[in-house]
């Protein structure tokens, strides 16, 4: 025999109405929170990977003798000393063009051809787990060629970490605060269905229900409320990321990460409404339970 | 199976309702309860269904002293008594079957062996063509005859009920009584508090005689004598 409705009448209170768009807009922002988590988690581990066994060195140009580039003959000492370094697999100066299109993100098609007065650069080639002393090279390109620069990238990768941590920091501290609101809405639509309700829950008592019975029909109520809101929730979040990413799509750069969300980032999202209606439905007996047991 | 020793209720810091009341059911018992409004049977009850606890004195229910009662065992010990209630307290959101199912539901049972009983019930109690109506569309009677069949349904140890006939005409509430009478044949102690002393003087059970917040306890009338209104002192 199964009833057409609980019990406990909740599913005809106020909480029936608010509670799942209070959910929705709950998980709609900590599901946005986290995709810039992982998306930043994954450009930092995309450029990451681009600058690992790499270094750049900066050559100033020779003013005086060639306006437009550094000396060549002292170039090609410096590539040829660094080329003989252990650990280094190869080192090639920088084309013009290419130097270009390293800029491009910056300032864009004009800086392939303008004839900017940048720095040669020697992009430097690492064998794999290559343990070189930076230090020291850094002194033997100095020497070969006074004002040269080297830079390993790790101020950069450094930054672009802090830049990651922070990010999931933010995104961890949003979720945690969409949980912690999700408890309280819970409780207090709880305490209100127990207000409300209170004489067929002082009838079901005297017949014999134990507080874990009524228990039960609040809990269900909350799972099926927060299930339904944070499934709505998600989808918006999943529908907002898409939509931005198609709006980039044409305007993709270097610099912009890769804003498509992967299956298993998905998965992870989806884990979000079950999370929190499981949050819901876990409050809503303890708040129920605890509220009963301090009656006589 | 339902001991009071000088038993005091009061509510908050208000008067007396009940004072020192003694008295003693066994089970297998049938009393009614009989006195006039205001008199204290509906405390009475509420004390023997555990919805209030003595303010003085002791309680002992089934053997068990109920100040001792843990919470979840006063649960459990509710399942074992059925109670009509006054105001009939039907859930108006259940059909008729549904509240007569509540208790069975409550103690665990669910299938169709339930509805199947359930509708039997109700079909004894002349509610055949209502199992699906909800309270609001029944009469006085027809809730109170739900009312009925919830408070029995579970074959309960101790029966309590509180006016079931108020809202019936002479022919139900005399079927009702031979109903309380059969399940007191099967061993459930009854106790029927009424103020219609007519009902009362058609069956010769004895009556807990209520006035002035005590009790006491009128013999069952002999075959063919006057009830001779005396019992023991609260």
């Amino acid at each position: 025999m199964r009833a057409r409705h609980g019990d406990v009448p909740l599913d005809r209170d106020a909480s029936g109405r608010y509670l799942p768009w209070l959910v929705a807009v709950m998980v709609y922002l900590a599901g946005l929170a986290l995709v810039c988590a992982m998306i930043m988690n994954r450009a930092v581990a995309h450029w990451e990977q681009g600058l690992t066994g790499q270094l750049t060195i900066q050559v100033p140009r020779d003013e005086a003798a060639h306006p437009a580039r550094a000396a060549p003959a002292k170039l090609e000492r410096l590539i040829e000393m660094l080329r003989r370094t252990p650990g280094v697999r190869d080192a090639q100066e920088m084309t013009p063009d290419e130097i270009g299109r390293l800029l491009e993100p910056w300032l864009g098609t004009a800086a392939r051809s303008a004839n900017l007065p940048v720095p040669a650069l020697i992009a430097v080639t690492l064998e794999s787990r290559a343990e070189i002393d930076m230090d020291a090279l850094a002194a033997r390109v100095a020497e070969a060629m006074p004002g040269a620069v080297l830079d390993d990238h790790q101020a950069w990768i450094g930054r672009l970490r802090d830049l990651a941590r922070s990010v999931q920091l933010v995104a961890a501290l949003v979720v945690a605060l969409v949980g912690g609101c999700a408890v309280m809405i819970v409780v207090f639509a709880t305490r209100m269905g127990l207000s409300v309700h209170g004489h067929v829950i002082e009838l079901l008592h005297l017949i014999g229900a134990l507080d874990s019975y009524v228990a039960r029909q609040f809990q269900a109520q909350a799972l099926k409320l927060a299930l339904r809101g944070g499934v709505f929730g998600l989808l918006a979040a999943v529908a907002t990321v898409v939509l931005v990413e198609r709006t980039l799509a044409g305007t993709k750069t270097m610099i912009l990460p890769d804003i498509s969300i992967r299956p298993l980032e998905i998965s992870l999202l989806a884990l979000l409404p079950v999370i929190i209606a499981l949050i819901a439905m876990l409050t809503a007996r303890l708040t129920v339970l605890r509220t009963l047991g301090r009656m006589p | 199976m339902v001991r009071f020793e000088d038993v005091a209720l009061r509510y908050g810091t208000g008067p007396d309702v009940l004072r020192r009341v003694s008295f003693h059911l066994e089970p297998g018992s049938f009393h009614f309860m009989a006195g006039p409004s205001g008199a204290g049977k509906s405390s009475l009850l509420s004390l023997i269904y555990l919805a209030t606890r003595p303010s003085e004195g002791n309680l002992r229910l089934f053997g068990r002293d109920v100040a001792t009662l843990a919470r979840r065992d006063a649960a459990l010990m509710r399942r074992q008594i059925g109670v009509v209630f006054q105001d009939f307290r039907l859930l108006n959101h259940l059909t008729a079957l549904e509240n007569v199912a509540l208790p069975l539901k409550v103690g665990g049972q669910r299938n169709e062996k339930v509805r199947r009983h359930v509708a039997e019930l109700l079909a004894w109690v002349g509610l055949a063509e209502h199992l699906d109506s909800y309270p609001p569309t029944l009469s006085g009677g027809q809730k109170q005859r739900v009312a009925i069949a919830r408070a029995v349904v579970g074959r309960p140890r101790l029966l309590l009920a509180d006016e079931p006939t108020g809202n019936v005409d002479d022919r139900m509430a005399v079927r009702l009584l031979y109903l309380f009478e059969e399940l007191n044949k099967l061993g459930t102690t009854i106790v029927i508090a009424t103020h219609n002393e007519s009902l009362v003087a058609r069956f010769e059970h004895p009556v807990l005689r209520m006035g002035e917040g005590d009790v006491r306890i009128e013999r069952a009338r002999p075959p063919g004598a006057a009830r001779p209104g005396e019992g023991s002192a609260a």
